[in-house]
């Protein structure tokens, strides 16, 4: 994080609702007004979280896709290498090269490989593990894993999180704090 | 969440009105309730369960020492009967394995919302499963310290592969995949859970500890998005591989040309009887655990009639297999396959395994028929100890009693398993219940994000407010 | 060697090194003898009583030496390579490399220094090269007689015993005892020490005693002084006796065998009016009744037996039958074309019963006669006598009775005269004077020198007959006698029951390990050559006689070239220098032209036949009761090879017992007792078996076939001498056995012990479950092309449908191949051993064997088909069957076990990482498992027995039959040096090479020339479980057995 004397801490204004709805509310509003950096903070997935923050289609799936296609064929280049390229031998008098035996562990690699990539893709895409982050500072925002329904919104340079916090306070019934990122 | 709320909060839950969640509970009640047991000092009950546990461990240890000072030789293995013990168990632990994945990948497609207050606890039950499985195709060899790698597909000065015919490199395979994805997909859907208790958390040790699992989760909605596929996808593909790997375990007999192993019924059979038995193991736990670790809120009659209800369908199936395999005996003709049929099995020297697994598996199921069974904690509970027992015996069967009595009558010859054979098994049993006491203490035993989006859907379902899902 | 070690040799192979060349003494000056001086001084005195012999001589110790490379002969001072004794501890590798330096001079230095030249079988010494095996021809025999031997040695050490291609009773096989003589060469528990009353001596002092015992008994003419020997055919021996026996005209000599049988000499001794002995010609015979005689399982003659009758089994040819009348089952009975079970005592009964039938056909009168003068004794179904009788008659002149050792005069004599009516004399059978030194040498011909022990009439007793202590009738009490022998010299091969009781122990020199001749049962005469010096410094009973002629200084190598160097001009054909012939004699293994002719003029007395034979029955057992019978066991045969691991756990031929004997009974007694049967038929009741004042505990065992009340019971076991493989293994039969019947009797109280007994059995099932793997038609079935069993050939080497294009080997210059004809195996098992010794297969011990965990590649399984009672019986031989899509193979995971280019299925053992799902998907189940760590206990003198070119497999490795790999690719490289290809008949597999029957083929399918080839394509060719689409590369010759249309059942 810090960058000697050149530390500009990251600024947030943090919005705690009673419900989930109260916040995708507001979620929707501030995005409508111009606001870039949003981010909600719940306990559990809330439904249209997506739409609100105006995200894009998920991109797991397609990184999945790959690693399990990747596995497949992995597999069968590996077994025709080894049984057939590198070293046949004559075994029980078998095909050398026979497809059937081959498909219980491409079907295998291929599951290892997907189900490998979506968790380490999806750790990737979350940037986590990401032991700190500025929305901890928040007093109450311990209660996000709890109870707590929080939007986070980071402040661009240049403004005022004071505004934002009004502006959001405007908006619906809601507890709002400013945080600062601070420099460890 | 997005899958269940789109389609089920427009319709009832098919559970109701007997609820899945009992009683008046906000978020925070939840919270408190369910982790509760681990911020609670464990009670007298669990830790005479976790002395048990240990003891049993020990058992293990001394077992595995004695195996890999002395030598195979020190199980019952003889030449016919080349797989015994290890294989069985083997075999058994994984079929039990299977449950926890059914529970949580396949009921999680199937939008089964009562699988919430249990998937974490069967899940769990998988992973230290497959752990107490992997041990013994290492151990069971004759030279472990080269069974280790030696089927792994890596140059060796050897100069030589893996010969990637034999269902035992499938097998490696197979079960290896099997772990990996069981424990991703827990520790995915642990992640938000141990968020909550990282937040909740009175002492800064835990703090940091949970903390550090936790991998500084936020609950932020750009991660729900990617995590809910993320998780989605897992379970997508845990359920073929579930699938996948007992039918590969089941082709490590398929292939061969044993009577009474050469038989194409054994994939989807013993699918079936995996879970069946898992099934049965996962009652067996959770009935004692609810009372113990005060979840009768989450973990309802409703769950537990519904397992006894999979118990009884996947009992027929294996009932099914049975009848299955004994009539292509009779109707393929072959000499050898009717003798291992209807007369070693029915009429051998290990006649009565026979009969305690046809017991076991194909009678007792079928006291779910009835209502008072199937929400009887007593009734269930010996009922699902059963049927765990009938399942080893069927592997017992399909093992040693085939092998011990094949094609020429000159190499017939008993098999008796010996005491180290004895500690090693009843020392997995050790080890599962270690592994699990300590996820018991350590580990939210139920999915409480879940639980909390479920009760939110149900809330909402219940005061009609349909519309809010739609937006 | 120090003599105080458990196992010297277990951990300090230099120490072995140097005793191996003990011809002067062995280890002077071992780093790590223990010091006693008793032990010193025995030693410096052995050192100086053989380097008194020395100094007349200069020895070379090494070829190195001969040659006079100083820089060898060096180290051959050492006899050792340089840093050996240095190293604290070896690895099992350089342990091996370091013995064979040892050994190789060890060998060498002690077989063939310049003036004790053994002559190799094939080549010369001096051809020695390092890892090629030399070849030596010497003998060995049980009985008195001796069987042509050729050891195949490596770097000075013996490594695998086969018989003798030019020796009249070997043809080049051997029995099961040959197979095994290496364990008792590389025996630890052998006698190593010389002693007097549990004092050390060296055989200086030992000789300076006898000289003084001799010098007493010659003022008496030896009135006091007595031998007990073996019986004994050897021209040497013979010659030392007339020597001693002029020195001490009053001495006398006893040979002595519990297993020798009197009724032959007696019986015949009747018929002809002398001693004469019976000699048997199988192939001119067509039909072969045996009287309770065991004649291919046993005896001197059984495996000349085995090859001849073997050689009357091929339906092509006009086939023998074989009639067997015996108690219980044996090789011979296994082997029967119709078998009777009739009590050992009323084969008598039979006899007669046979004679007084055959007399009432026309021309055979005087049978009838000789069987009024049984007074009506009679046994046997009418019928089948009748039946017997006809076929008999219509073979006159190419018929032969046998009747058995245990059996008496009178049946003895019944049969001789069977065969001289029968004119079976001059052809099938025929009579020559005695070989052996004494006519009678069986348990009877003890009872007198019992006597004079008794009555104190005997001074000084050699002995150098086989533990008399132990295998005496219990009635003469013989080891308390022994003790009262003031001088009792006990000639003893270990310290066993009778080295205990008797004043002297002389550690004996191992056959292998001595000078010495023997002859053939036809008289021929071999030249027995060691192999090796004796490992613990022993001595042959050559010189411990020559003691008693003031020779005892003279090195049995120079008494016997003394002897026939006199000899020489008596045989035909030997003239030359005598260096030349000697060379020949000795590398050849026989002596051509020495065999004697059998008697011309002899007249059967049938009127001395008449009138004998009442007073001879009147003798004989009778009375009422359960009778016991005694058997020579086939693996222990009297307890002599009782310390053998390979033959206590060698699979009994019949009743498949390990590590134990058994009181065998039939199915219908063990039911009258009451006799439990728990396990898998492999746990039985035990027995308390009381006989006249003497009982034994002993365990059941039923055997279908056995006669009603009667217990057949084997000798050899319940050792307790400090022997530690055999003692504490069965029981000792012989307790119950009494002089006056040594070999059966009736009137036996039998009844329940408490208590099970659980034998180590190889196989519990009795039944082929109708699977048939082991096909058995009658001639007749077999003959009809539409029979049942020639359908179930056709059926079973049919070509089968198959996925995938079989592999082809046709391009291969070899495709290796075997085929076991079931007509021809008899069961005897020599194959068995044969195997273990050449494969270093290890011996498991009694308790594994019942875990099921036996070792042995090659098995024999044994099946009973028809009425328990009185089953019909047939072997098969059983190792790898090689198949070509071997169903091993593709469930190994790590490629442990694939396919040559030959069609081998081979295992690589260094590869296994011992899954043995290659076992349980083998449907022959001939794969084995090492369980435990079998072979690194191995006691070092062990090992130096082993195949140096067999790998010796490790803990959690699978193993199997090879083909014997290692002799096929010796053989390539011989032919490739040669550059030509493996000609048919000249590369035997160890079990081929040792089957006395001929019954294994092995070789090249793809030369059509092949005998193999041959074999395969036989009418009575199939494929064991051939239905499994495996294409095993060995296949079965379906047993035809010859019935007589008169007793052929259904």
């Amino acid at each position: 994080m810090s960058h000697g004397g050149g530390f500009e801490p990251r600024r947030y204004v943090i919005g705690q609702f009673a419900g989930p709805e109260a916040m995708l509310d507001a979620t929707r509003k501030m995005r409508e007004r111009g606001h870039k950096k949003l981010d909600t903070h719940t306990p559990y997935p809330v439904h249209g979280i997506e739409e609100a923050l105006g995200l894009g289609r998920a991109k797991i799936p397609t990184i999945v896709l790959c690693g399990a296609i990747t596995g497949a064929c992995l597999a069968y280049a590996l077994i025709y290498f080894m049984n057939v390229v590198d070293f046949p031998i004559n075994v029980a008098n078998r095909p050398i090269h026979s497809a059937p035996a081959n498909i219980p562990i491409m079907f295998e690699l291929s599951v290892l490989l997907g189900g490998t990539s979506s968790f380490f893709g999806l750790m990737a895409l979350m940037r986590l593990p990401e032991p700190y982050h500025p929305v901890f500072e928040a007093e109450s925002f311990w209660r996000a894993s709890i109870d707590g329904f929080f939007l986070s919104i980071e402040v661009p340079k240049g403004q005022s999180p004071e505004a934002v916090a009004a502006e959001l306070k405007s908006l619906s019934e809601v507890s709002v704090e400013i945080v600062e990122e601070s420099e460890r | 969440m997005a899958s269940t709320a789109t389609s089920a909060s427009t319709t009832r839950d098919p559970l109701e009105p007997i609820p899945l969640i009992q009683g008046v509970q906000t978020d925070e009640s939840l919270n408190t309730s369910l982790l509760d047991h681990v911020w609670r000092s464990p009670g007298k009950g669990w830790w005479t369960l976790f002395g048990l546990a240990l003891a049993g461990l020990g058992l293990l240890v001394i077992g595995v020492t004695v195996t890999l000072w002395k030598g195979i030789g020190m199980w019952g293995n003889n030449i016919p009967v080349g797989w015994a013990f290890g294989i069985i168990n083997f075999v058994w632990w994984i079929g039990i394995g299977h449950a926890g994945t059914l529970i949580s990948a396949i009921l999680l497609l199937l939008q089964q919302k009562w699988r919430t207050s249990i998937n974490r606890f069967a899940e769990a039950m998988t992973l230290f499963a497959v752990i107490c499985a992997l041990l013994f195709p290492l151990i069971h060899t004759g030279r472990p310290w080269f069974a280790a790698y030696w089927l792994m597909p890596y140059p060796s000065v050897q100069g030589i592969w893996p010969q990637f015919k034999s269902p035992l490199v499938w097998d490696v395979f197979a079960v290896s995949t099997y772990f990996t994805i069981s424990l991703l997909f827990w520790f995915l859907g642990l992640i938000p859970d141990l968020a909550s208790l990282r937040d909740s958390s009175k002492k800064p040790l835990q703090k940091t500890i949970y903390g550090m699992l936790a991998l500084g989760w936020r609950g932020s909605g750009r991660h729900w998005a990617e995590y809910k596929w993320a998780y989605l996808l897992l379970a997508g593909l845990s359920t073929p591989l579930v699938l996948s790997v007992h039918t590969i375990v089941s082709f490590d007999f398929a292939v061969s040309i044993l009577p009474g192993w050469h038989t194409t019924v054994f994939p989807p059979y013993f699918v079936a009887g995996a879970v069946f038995s898992g099934f049965a193991m996962v009652v067996t736990w959770m009935v004692p655990a609810r009372q113990f670790l005060g979840l009768k809120h989450v973990v309802t009659m409703k769950h537990l009639e519904n397992m006894n209800k999979v118990i009884l369908a996947t009992g027929l199936m294996v009932s099914y297999g049975y009848a299955m395999e004994h009539f292509i005996a009779w109707y393929s003709g072959s000499q050898y396959e009717f003798d291992e049929f209807f007369q070693v099995r029915m009429r051998g020297p290990m006649a009565p395994v026979y009969w305690l697994m046809m017991f076991c598996n194909v009678v007792v199921p079928n006291i779910f028929w009835f209502k008072k069974a199937r929400t009887n904690l007593l009734i269930m509970w010996v009922a699902a100890l059963l049927v765990n027992v009938g399942m080893w015996c069927e592997r017992f069967n399909i093992i040693a009693t085939s092998l011990h009595r094949d094609f020429l009558p000159s190499k017939w010859e008993l098999y008796a398993p010996t005491w180290v054979d004895w500690s090693i098994y009843i020392g997995t049993i050790g080890l599962f219940s270690t592994l699990f006491l300590l996820f018991l203490k350590f580990v939210p035993a139920v999915a409480v994000t879940e639980v909390k989006e479920l009760r939110h859907e149900l809330a909402h379902q219940a005061h009609g407010h349909a519309e809010e899902a739609h937006g | 060697m120090s003599s105080h070690d458990q196992d010297p040799l277990q951990d300090h192979p230099e120490d072995h090194a140097r005793s191996t060349p003990s011809g002067n003494g062995a280890s002077s000056g071992s780093p790590r003898r223990i010091s006693l001086p008793i032990v010193d001084e025995a030693l410096a005195a052995t050192e100086a009583a053989s380097g008194a012999v020395r100094e007349q001589r200069k020895y070379w110790r090494s070829i190195a030496e001969k040659e006079g490379s100083p820089k060898l002969a060096a180290a051959a001072q050492r006899e050792f390579p340089p840093g050996a004794s240095e190293l604290p501890e070896v690895s099992r590798r350089s342990f091996m490399k370091l013995f064979g330096g040892g050994a190789a001079a060890a060998g060498l230095a002690a077989c063939h220094p310049s003036d004790e030249q053994a002559i190799p079988f094939v080549r010369r010494p001096e051809e020695v090269t390092p890892g090629n095996a030399l070849h030596f021809a010497t003998a060995y025999g049980v009985e008195g007689y001796g069987l042509g031997l050729v050891v195949e040695s490596h770097e000075g050490r013996p490594t695998k015993i086969e018989g003798n291609p030019d020796h009249h009773d070997s043809l080049g096989a051997t029995g099961r005892y040959e197979q095994a003589l290496l364990q008792g060469l590389y025996d630890n528990d052998r006698a190593k020490q010389l002693k007097h009353k549990d004092e050390p001596l060296s055989w200086h002092t030992f000789l300076s005693q006898m000289a003084t015992l001799s010098g007493r008994h010659a003022a008496d003419g030896g009135a006091k002084l007595r031998f007990l020997t073996e019986p004994t055919a050897s021209p040497l021996q013979l010659e030392l006796r007339k020597r001693i026996l002029e020195k001490f005209p009053k001495a006398k000599f006893t040979s002595y065998s519990s297993i020798a049988g009197d009724g032959a000499a007696d019986g015949l001794r009747l018929a002809y009016g002398k001693y004469v002995e019976a000699r048997h010609e199988l192939t001119r015979a067509s039909v072969i009744v045996s009287l309770d005689a065991d004649f291919l399982g046993e005896g001197p003659e059984s495996v000349r037996a085995m090859r001849q009758f073997a050689g009357g089994r091929l339906p092509g040819a006009p086939m023998n039958r074989l009639y067997v009348v015996e108690p219980a089952l044996t090789v011979t009975g296994m082997s029967a074309d119709h078998r009777l079970r009739l009590r050992a005592g009323d084969v008598a009964g039979f006899a007669l019963a046979l004679a007084a039938e055959l007399g009432r056909r026309p021309g055979f009168a005087q049978l009838a006669g000789i069987a009024s003068g049984g007074h009506g004794v009679t046994a046997g179904d009418p019928k089948w006598i009748s039946a017997v009788a006809s076929d008999l008659i219509k073979h006159r002149g190419q018929s032969l009775l046998i009747a058995g050792r245990r059996q008496s005069a009178a049946v003895h004599a019944v049969v001789a005269a069977l065969n001289a009516a029968l004119d079976n004399v001059g052809t099938t059978v025929t009579y020559a004077t005695p070989l052996l030194a004494d006519p009678l040498s069986g348990p009877k011909a003890l009872a007198p020198l019992a006597e004079e022990i008794a009555a104190g009439q005997v001074d000084t007793l050699v002995i150098t007959a086989y533990n008399p202590a132990y295998t005496a009738p219990a009635d003469l009490k013989f080891d308390k006698l022994l003790a009262r022998v003031p001088n009792a010299i006990y000639w003893a091969a270990y310290e066993d029951e009778t080295a205990a009781v008797s004043s002297y122990v002389v550690p004996a020199a191992h056959a292998l390990e001595s000078w010495g001749d023997a002859r053939a049962t036809d008289g021929t005469i071999s030249l027995v050559q060691p192999l090796i010096a004796p490992l613990w410094g022993g001595h042959t009973d050559i010189e411990i006689l020559g003691a008693f002629l003031g020779e005892g200084d003279l090195s049995a190598y120079e008494v016997l070239r003394r002897s026939w160097a006199a000899k020489q001009a008596s045989v035909p054909g030997a003239t030359g220098e005598f260096d030349q012939v000697w060379e020949k004699w000795v590398g050849d293994g026989v002596i051509v032209g020495t065999e004697t002719s059998p008697e011309a003029a002899l007249t059967l007395d049938a009127a001395a036949i008449q009138q004998g034979l009442g007073a001879l029955l009147a003798a004989g057992p009778k009375g009422a009761g359960v009778e016991i019978a005694f058997v020579p066991d086939y693996k222990v045969v009297d307890g002599r090879f009782a310390n053998s691991a390979w033959l206590q756990e060698l699979p009994d031929p019949v009743h498949k017992i390990t590590w134990d004997n058994a009181a065998l009974i039939s199915p219908a007694m063990a039911k009258s007792l009451g006799v439990e049967v728990e396990r898998d038929n492999d746990k039985f009741s035990v027995l308390v078996i009381e006989y006249k004042d003497r009982r034994v505990h002993a365990p059941a065992l039923i055997a279908p076939g056995h006669a009603d009340d009667s217990i057949t019971l084997a000798l050899g076991y319940g050792r307790t001498g400090a022997e530690s493989v055999a003692s504490g293994v069965g029981f000792n039969a012989g307790v119950l056995r009494g002089s006056d019947a040594p070999w059966f009797d009736r009137g036996a109280q039998v009844s329940l012990a408490t208590g099970m007994h659980l034998f180590g059995l190889t196989q519990n099932h009795w039944s082929m479950e109708n699977r048939e793997p082991a096909i058995a038609t009658s001639l007749a079935d077999f003959q009809n092309p539409r029979s049942e069993a020639r359908e179930l050939l056709e059926e079973r080497r049919a070509a089968l449908p198959t996925i995938h294009e079989p592999h082809d080997y046709s391009k291969e210059q070899y495709k290796w191949g075997m085929a076991i004809d079931l007509g021809k195996c008899t069961g005897c098992s020599a194959c068995i051993v044969a195997c273990q010794s050449e494969n270093n297969i290890p011996t498991v011990g009694r308790d594994q064997v019942v875990r099921g965990r036996e070792m042995q590649w090659l098995r024999v399984d044994r099946y009973y088909s028809g009425e328990l009672e009185d089953p019909e019986v047939i072997v098969q031989p059983l190792a790898c069957v090689h198949c070509e899509t071997a169903p091993c193979e593709y469930v190994c995971p790590v490629n442990a076990t694939v396919h040559s280019d030959e069609g081998l299925n081979e295992m690589v053992y260094n590869r296994c990482v011992g899954t043995r799902y290659c076992s349980n998907n083998c449907p022959y189940k001939v794969r084995r498992f090492n369980f435990l760590d079998f072979t690194s206990e191995t006691p070092a003198v062990r090992r130096l027995g082993m195949n140096p070119e067999v790998t010796v497999r490790s803990r959690g490795v699978m193993e199997k039959c090879t083909y014997c790999v290692q002799r096929i690719e010796r053989k390539r490289i011989d032919t490739r040096v040669a550059g030509r290809l493996i000609e048919d008949g000249e590369l035997k597999t160890a079990c081929q090479q040792s089957c006395p029957a001929g019954a294994i083929e092995f070789g090249n399918l793809n030369d059509l020339k092949s005998r193999v080839t041959k074999a395969q394509a036989d009418e009575r060719r199939y494929d064991l479980l051939h239905e499994l689409g495996t294409r095993p590369r060995t296949a079965y010759l379906a047993r035809v057995r010859n019935l007589n249309p008169e007793l052929a059942k259904g």
